[in-house]
């Protein structure tokens, strides 16, 4: 597909706008720089339906980045703004004519307050940019399995489940002001940065609380214009001021201090027992870590090669040791004392739960190398190792048990669906959020980076997707974004009606980031 | 546990395991470039290495020209296309600038390898091979190149004053292997040997050797280049003569360790002789490796106190590409010998910078970047020198003749001072 469909008058005409705006060397449509904007690890440019972006522009800031959002509405061209841009299904372009707004230019951390508890970021910091910047302040934020070199802006726009999510609940409930250019070129300052864009401590009002319209079920996407500038919560974390790193890449061990942080692998006989576990976690309020996760992201975390990973899969290191095992860390909050009675609750509830702690050598070998990259992640990428790439059906958002139901069906589909999908032994994420409140799933697998085994696969889930739908299964997006989410986020939702509203409001010439979301057009 | 046979498992067995061995032809460019994730992981620092938001990123490249192109994503989306058909070579001048700025540092293919099997830094030479092939080496690299036709070094220098830094030497007892036998070879390599400014560091070399009674000897005349700048700048053909050449000529001679003082000769003798077929019969050290032994056995006998603070640059080629690639094998290198020694030297307090090891900065002074791309070599070795500074040492100490050129072109015009400063001078000044 070509990447502009416009005369090189015109392409020459909107290149003159926006380097008058940002200076010649901050805006690009040359072909090996547009090259590199369109995916690609998930399908889309595997598939040949992305394209390069016709220009690639990096601004500076709010005004700078209202210039660019209102030079796309003179000329009416889509822009996508990008934080890492690693999450190429809804940010690779897949029309011509499109404007990529790389947020690079944007990384400075503005204020770490100490004393409130929160930071005020631009688009490009990384999460790990800010653990550091936190821990050394006693402080302390989560980071998605995207892996912590991921924008925190864009992380707490976007799906927002990270390990911490039990205590901390997700992303998009940490987000307190937000600095924003909406589609149609308008500032947007939300909560305290309403009455002085310096100030970001508090998130709700004045008025509605418009945060809610950065959100879809995975974020806008780029749909509703640009932050630039976004405060967000941090949270009291005992840990050492640097983070604790032995050994070198690709082996190296991370592990907190054993006075105040501690996990526990904790198996059950069935997925029921592992959720009970869960809830009585929750119900107890200790923990900040709880995680269900799925036999495929201990080996995609862990193995340091793909020789690793298969050998280990083939041997079934750890199909046969964590199946339906919980993964729970304590931490020390207050005191050493509060840790040591958190631990003791611990004790009780597996004891309870007729829980079993993993084998030793499981634990000895998985946990030093990997546990923590669910407090900071840095192997998340991992996930793409095995096969080249992953995909996922039937993600359910609701609660914990809700999630039993919906991953349990997700087992038919991926035998169903083997091959293409890989070995992957009943791929499983159950996350708890908020003390066990509310729960997130997802199913896992991987999957041989061919177009021919995507694009089979693609096509099976679709027609999965619209099964559910035709059986009212209300439950479970999937996979991820794009056709299948276009299919069943309006009808469960009907979130397509509330995005045409907001549209309407803001985006007259439909320029935000408009296919990725639901299809507003029509 | 049992071995399962009904097992689902990738069809192309590239994915079960990396094809490390044989040469990096276009196959496996593409391979490596397919399989990019886009995860963004060679823009940063490992995740769990950042320690301040200030010092979070490794690519030198990707941090001051920002485009993701130009970082070692980019680079994997370029050789796609160009190989795929999807770009032209000549589609885009910038082509040229986002191979050849890079300065081959190895920062984006160590993180790389934190989560993927691949070799980038292998794709950039394969992709500036095939750039050389069409248009040519880059015209700021002909004179390099020129020279190294003509006299087997890279600084347009007779082969004659080779030997000019032994002169002050003479008559204690340098062997010439030549005309003598021994199993060491101290090779200088052509920049210290041919820069008037940095030959007092292989003099210092030798002289601690000497002192120590170190049976070694040396090539004089007869020392090519190692093949390093050719190699990096995508002229292969010439890497290759010189390396077949210096393997050859150290087999023939009996040589079983080659010690360099030079990180750049360190990491090609070491890593990449071994893309060539010729039978390697010597091991290859770094001279800290070498004086490292000699400092633990305590055969080093320093008479001062220097009272110093000091900051160690890794240099990137006796660090994180100092060792073959073994995928699931740490990213060794020499790291911990340089620091051994700095720590043995009296009076010399060692404070580190954020960014060390594998996760080190580069200097700015490698792949060609340093005689193609001044300006962007000049900043990139300023954001080195303020890393130091923030660690209050008084000089920062390396040991690798593009370092300490790089950082001391950067140094020059900036408001504060930070000397750079060759690790075995300053074992000099103790002893
Ligand atoms: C291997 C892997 C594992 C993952 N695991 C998790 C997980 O466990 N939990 C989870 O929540 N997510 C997960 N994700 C998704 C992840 O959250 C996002 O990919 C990540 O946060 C994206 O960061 P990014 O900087 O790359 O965003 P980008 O890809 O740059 O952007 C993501 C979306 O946000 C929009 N956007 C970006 N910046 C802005 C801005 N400034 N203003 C407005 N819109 C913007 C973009 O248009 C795009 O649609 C995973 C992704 C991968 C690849
Ligand atoms: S780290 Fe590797 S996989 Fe990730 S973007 Fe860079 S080159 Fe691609
Ligand atoms: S080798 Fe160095 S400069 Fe080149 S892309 Fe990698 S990190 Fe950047």
């Amino acid at each position: 597909m070509k990447n502009r469909d416009r005369n090189n008058e015109q392409h020459q005409q909107i290149l003159g706008a926006f380097q008058t705006a940002l200076g010649q060397e901050n805006v690009s449509d040359g072909p090996a720089t547009m090259n590199a904007y369109f995916g690609d690890w998930l399908p889309p440019k595997t598939l040949g339906t992305s394209v390069p972006p016709e220009f690639v522009v990096l601004p500076n800031g709010t005004m700078e980045t209202q210039a660019i959002v209102k030079i796309c509405n003179r000329f009416k061209i889509p822009f996508i703004p990008v934080g890492s841009n690693q999450w190429s299904l809804s940010s690779a372009p897949n029309r011509p004519g499109t404007v990529i707004i790389d947020c690079k230019r944007m990384g400075e951390i503005h204020e770490i307050d100490e004393k409130n508890m929160f930071a005020v970021i631009e688009p490009l910091v990384s999460l790990a940019q800010l653990h550091a910047e936190a821990n050394k302040r006693g402080l302390y934020i989560g980071s998605p399995e995207a892996s912590a070199q991921s924008s925190a802006v864009a992380g707490h726009l976007f799906q927002g489940m990270w390990g911490v999510g039990h205590r901390i609940g997700v992303a998009y409930r940490n987000i307190l002001g937000i600095e924003w250019v909406l589609p149609n070129g308008e500032i947007l300052r939300t909560g305290s940065f309403s009455q002085d864009p310096a100030c970001g401590f508090w998130g709700e009002g004045p008025g509605p609380d418009l945060r809610g319209m950065l959100r879809g079920y995975a974020g806008a996407l780029g749909g509703v214009g640009v932050v630039t500038k976004m405060a967000v919560k941090l949270h009291p974390y005992p840990g050492p001021r640097t983070w604790p790193c032995e050994g070198h890449i690709p082996n190296q061990v991370s592990i907190l201090p054993e006075d105040r942080f501690s996990w526990d692998i904790v198996k059950y006989d069935d997925l029921e027992g592992a959720i009970n576990f869960m809830y009585e976690v929750g119900r107890a309020e200790i923990a900040a870590v709880l995680q269900k996760w799925p036999t495929v992201y201990y080996a995609w975390w862990w193995a340091n090669s793909n020789e690793q990973y298969w050998e280990t899969w083939k041997k079934r290191t750890f199909q046969d040791n964590v199946k339906n095992a919980v993964g729970v860390s304590l931490w020390g909050f207050t005191s050493k004392k509060q840790f040591e009675y958190e631990k003791r609750v611990l004790e009780d509830i597996i004891e309870e739960t007729g829980g079993k702690r993993i084998p030793r050598e499981i634990y000895d070998l998985w946990v030093p190398r990997t546990a923590n990259n669910w407090i900071r992640d840095t192997n998340g990428s991992r996930m793409m190792r095995p096969s080249g790439t992953f995909l996922a059906l039937r993600l359910p958002t609701d609660t914990l048990r809700n999630s039993i139901g919906v991953v349990r069906t997700g087992y038919e589909w991926v035998n169903k669906f083997s091959p293409p999908i890989l070995d992957s032994d009943g791929p499983d994420w159950i996350g708890g959020y908020d003390f066990g409140h509310f729960g997130f799933g997802e199913t896992d697998f991987p999957v041989e980076k061919t177009p021919e085994d995507l694009g089979d696969l693609m096509n099976k889930l679709l027609g999965m997707t619209k099964e559910d739908l035709q059986n009212g299964i209300e439950n479970g997006i999937g996979p991820f974004l794009g056709g299948t989410y276009h299919a069943m986020a309006g009808k469960v939702f009907k979130y397509d009606k509330l995005l045409k509203g907001i549209k309407k409001a803001i985006d007259p010439n439909l320029v935000s980031n408009p296919p990725h979301n639901i299809p507003v057009e029509d | 546990m049992t071995e399962n046979k009904e097992m689902l498992l990738p069809k192309d067995t590239r994915y079960l395991k990396y094809p490390a061995d044989g040469p990096f032809d276009q196959e496996k460019a593409r391979w490596t470039a397919f399989n990019c994730s886009r995860c963004s992981v060679c823009k940063w620092v490992d995740s769990w290495r950042v320690k301040s938001a200030k010092y979070a990123r490794i690519c030198p490249q990707h941090t001051k020209y920002l485009y993701d192109s130009h970082s070692g994503q980019g680079k994997c989306d370029l050789a796609l296309a160009l190989i795929d058909g999807k770009l032209q070579w000549d589609d885009d001048p910038e082509i040229k600038n986002i191979l050849f700025q890079c300065t081959m540092c190895g920062g984006c293919d160590a993180m790389d390898k934190g989560i993927r099997d691949a070799e980038l830094i292998k794709m950039y030479r394969w992709l500036r091979s095939e750039y050389v092939k069409r248009f040519g080496p880059l015209p700021e690299h002909k004179t390099m190149t020129d020279s190294i036709r003509e006299y087997d070094n890279v600084w347009l220098q007779p082969r004659l004053k080779r030997n000019n830094w032994v002169k002050e030497l003479k008559g204690m007892g340098i062997k010439d292997l030549n005309r003598e036998k021994s199993d060491i070879l101290f090779f200088a390599g052509c920049t210290y040997g041919l820069s008037d400014e940095l030959k007092g560091t292989i003099v210092n070399i030798a002289r601690i050797l000497l002192k120590n009674n170190i049976d070694f000897g040396i090539l004089g005349n007869k020392e090519l280049c190692c093949g390093s700048p050719p190699s990096k700048t995508g002229i292969l053909d010439e890497f290759e003569r010189l390396a077949v050449s210096n393997i050859k000529q150290f087999n023939a001679l009996g040589v079983k360790t080659i010690i360099t003082p030079c990180a750049g000769c360190y990491g090609t003798l070491r890593v990449e002789y071994d893309e060539i077929e010729e039978k390697k019969n010597f091991e290859v050290l770094h001279v800290a490796e070498y004086l490292d032994r000699l400092c633990q056995d305590k055969k080093i006998n320093y008479k001062k106190e220097l009272g110093i603070t000091v900051t160690w640059h890794d240099p990137c080629h006796m660090g994180r590409l100092g060792r073959p690639y073994v995928p699931g094998r740490d990213l060794e290198g020499v790291y911990e010998e340089p620091r051994n020694i700095l720590k043995s030297i009296p009076g010399v307090e060692l404070v580190e910078m954020e960014r060390i090891r594998e996760y080190a900065w580069c200097c700015g002074g490698g792949g060609g970047a340093f005689t193609g791309f001044k300006d962007f070599a000049r900043w990139t070795a300023r954001e080195r020198l303020a890393e130091a500074m923030d660690t209050g040492a008084e000089m920062v100490v390396t040991s690798c003749p593009w370092c300490e050129t790089s950082l001391r072109a950067g140094a020059a015009g900036m408001n504060e001072k930070m000397e750079t400063v060759d690790l075995f001078d300053l074992m000099v000044k103790a002893l």
